[in-house]
């Protein structure tokens, strides 16, 4: 029986060889093979690290992406990118610009795939930053339209889509943080992402995290996809009880791991984190995982809230007679 | 002639190696390389750039680009009593985010906190700097209120401090006060409140002007009743809230107004005379030779290569503009 299976969000920290070599390679000190090198090396440490604690649906890591929207645009026709904009605090990314008709030149992240996937036995996601997202967080020169900008985005995407899956993924996730961002175009989301996951027969997620979820619930069952992966411990897994009273139709890849936080959260508590999440959805179709990706940790965090996440996972597991 | 201003923030850092002493310099204090007092230099030398930047623009009326806050909640109510902030929440429909206030107790306003930033910032700009503040409707809406339990209470104790800081900003020799509510765009029916809250507020005004200023949205469905909001001036986002725009040609206005017709929000450049056109069809329903043009809300969304292109439309457009006024 699959109970309780353990996957993750997308990206890892980078360990700081490749760090060092990005700010190289930036300053044209480092060739891009040279780069591409390192980024390979990254991605199979973070495989192994995944197969050794006992995951169950791997990533590839994201070691070869700077910003998540920022990286498919570098990889799509019609596109440039802008100055720094800031985020927060003393973070700054640089934002796609849409000057022209959008069009994909190619691949854009399935060479990763098939480049993780060759190196494990178990499933490696396809990953795509969503249509929605793409377009929020890029400026427009060209569309003038929100929904036309976004729709020229699900086209493409979706033929990444339909390329990962050709390549052997067996589970497409599409990344939606700006999901929550304005209400209103809600029905503009499911749309879009409708047009992305059109016709695969991969399992198709969806992941967002650090919104309003109360605002956007109506929507959950909505979402043209088999899985939802949300952010559950930031909020205190106060979700919960809508869960109860309204039930979700669809997987739920569930956040147990707070990863804009140093502290390292204990088994027990995780364990205790999964035994409520147990108490409204089914075990099959109920995935662990941390709350967002881990990039911001640093590496030795990442791992050892990942490890604690699977002991807690197959603890829980035995407990339960689930194995 | 019709003159210019900005909304409030600028872009911190931009391409140049000078342009990056900020973040490096925060960075620096984050791995214990410098101390406060050595960033606050730093934020200094932004602070001088970004007033050369306007000025050799030629904007009339300049801020110093909110350079020290760390954002637009939790830089001035994160110093008052009672008050705690906490973690990340989204700023409106942006993809920003802002440290969220704790209320635990009663608040109240201890100390100056943007006098001696609004003191230096003037010294060094050939223009009057306006100072600028969030509101305290705003304040109280995103906040996380674990004392009052009401909205109106927490505002109108807001509205108090605010009050406080706009005292002490006049007397340090501030002419132009800006409060920003941009919730009214979200929540209209908080126009009451914020008339309330504003009258707190303008007791300490003396004789400086006072704009209010309401942005990322329309105000269409409060438009003719914003014009008796207790403010000198008023301040409307006309991109994002494009919807007010036919209101506002409707029934013009009697006060001055901020007329925020330069996109801030996305680098596609307008056409100055277009914007000029623009700005003229509201002729003889609005004092134009009182008004101002300027961005539709701060500038700290854009990268500053191209903030800096859209304060140039925006003069071009408003000597375009002085041409019919």
């Amino acid at each position: 029986m699959n109970a309780l299976l353990t996957t993750s969000v997308g990206s890892f920290p980078k360990p700081e060889y490749l760090t060092r070599a990005r700010t190289k390679a930036s300053k044209g000190e480092l060739s891009p093979d040279g780069l591409r090198t390192l980024e390979e090396k990254a991605t199979s440490e973070w495989i192994r690290f995944q197969e050794e604690i006992g995951i169950d649906i791997l990533v590839d890591g994201e070691q070869y992406r700077g910003d998540m929207a920022t990286y498919f645009a570098e990889n799509i026709d019609g596109t440039e990118i802008s100055g720094l904009v800031r985020s927060y605090g003393n973070r700054y990314y640089k934002k796609p610009i849409i000057v022209d008709e959008l069009r994909r030149r190619g691949p854009i992240s399935v060479d990763w795939f098939t480049f993780a996937q060759a190196q494990t036995k178990r499933p490696v996601k396809g990953m795509i930053t969503g249509p929605y997202t793409m377009m929020d967080w890029s400026f427009d020169e060209y569309y003038g339209s929100r929904a036309d900008a976004c729709f020229a985005f699900a086209k493409l995407l979706h033929d990444e889509a339909v390329a990962l899956e050709a390549a052997g993924a067996k589970v497409v996730q599409v990344d939606e943080p700006a999901l929550s961002t304005r209400f209103d175009e809600l029905p503009l989301l499911v749309k879009a992402v409708g047009i992305v996951t059109k016709g695969l027969k991969a399992k198709t997620v969806l992941h967002t995290c650090y919104g309003n979820y109360n605002e956007i619930f109506d929507y959950f069952n909505k979402l043209p996809v088999d899985q939802l992966d949300l952010e559950m411990s930031n909020s205190g897994l106060d979700l919960l009880d809508r869960f109860k009273r309204e039930p979700l139709k669809k997987e739920i890849a569930f956040g147990v791991v707070d990863v804009h936080s140093h502290v390292i959260e204990p088994e027990s508590l995780i364990r205790e984190r999964i035994e409520k999440a147990l108490t409204i959805f089914s075990p099959s179709k109920l995935l662990i995982d941390p709350d967002c990706g881990l990039k911001t940790r640093s590496v030795d965090e990442a791992r050892i809230k990942l490890r604690n996440m699977v002991a807690a996972a197959h603890a829980v597991r035995t407990a339960h007679g689930l194995t | 002639m019709v003159r210019t201003t900005v909304v409030g923030t600028y872009p911190r850092i931009g391409e140049t190696s000078e342009e990056q002493a900020l973040r490096r310099g925060i960075a620096r204090l984050d791995r214990g390389e410098i101390v406060e007092a050595e960033l606050q230099a730093i934020e200094r030398d932004t602070v001088r750039q970004v007033l050369r930047e306007q000025n050799e623009i030629g904007i009339d009326l300049v801020t110093d680009g909110q350079i020290s806050w760390y954002d637009s909640q939790s830089h001035f109510a994160g110093k008052l009593t009672s008050v705690e902030t906490n973690g990340l929440v989204r700023y409106f429909d942006t993809n920003t985010y802002y440290r969220q206030p704790v209320v635990h107790g009663a608040v109240a306003w201890k100390a100056p906190v943007l006098a001696d930033d609004w003191k230096f910032a003037q010294a060094n700009s050939k223009v009057p700097v306006k100072a600028v503040l969030t509101g305290p409707v705003t304040l109280a809406s995103l906040a996380l209120d674990k004392h009052y339990r009401s909205k109106k209470a927490l505002a109108l104790d807001l509205a108090t401090a605010v009050g406080e800081e706009v005292g002490s900003l006049v007397q340090a020799g501030a002419s132009n006060v800006q409060i920003d509510e941009p919730i009214l765009t979200r929540y209209p029916g908080d126009l009451t409140l914020v008339s309330e809250a504003l009258e707190r507020i303008r007791s300490h005004k003396a004789r400086s002007t006072l704009t209010l200023f309401t942005f990322f949205g329309d105000v269409a469905a409060i438009y003719k009743d914003l014009g008796d909001a207790p403010a000198d001036i008023l301040g409307l986002d006309l991109v994002q809230g494009s919807a007010t725009w036919p209101v506002l040609a409707k029934h013009g206005s009697t006060k001055p107004l901020v007329l925020g017709l330069i996109d801030a929000r996305n680098t596609r450049e307008e056409d100055p005379a277009a914007i000029a056109k623009k700005a003229l069809e509201l002729k003889g329903a609005v004092d134009l030779k009182a008004s101002y043009l300027s961005p539709s809300n701060g500038l700290e969304f854009l990268p500053r290569d191209r903030a800096r292109r859209k304060l140039q439309i925006l003069r071009t457009a408003a000597q375009k503009a002085g041409v019919g006024a």
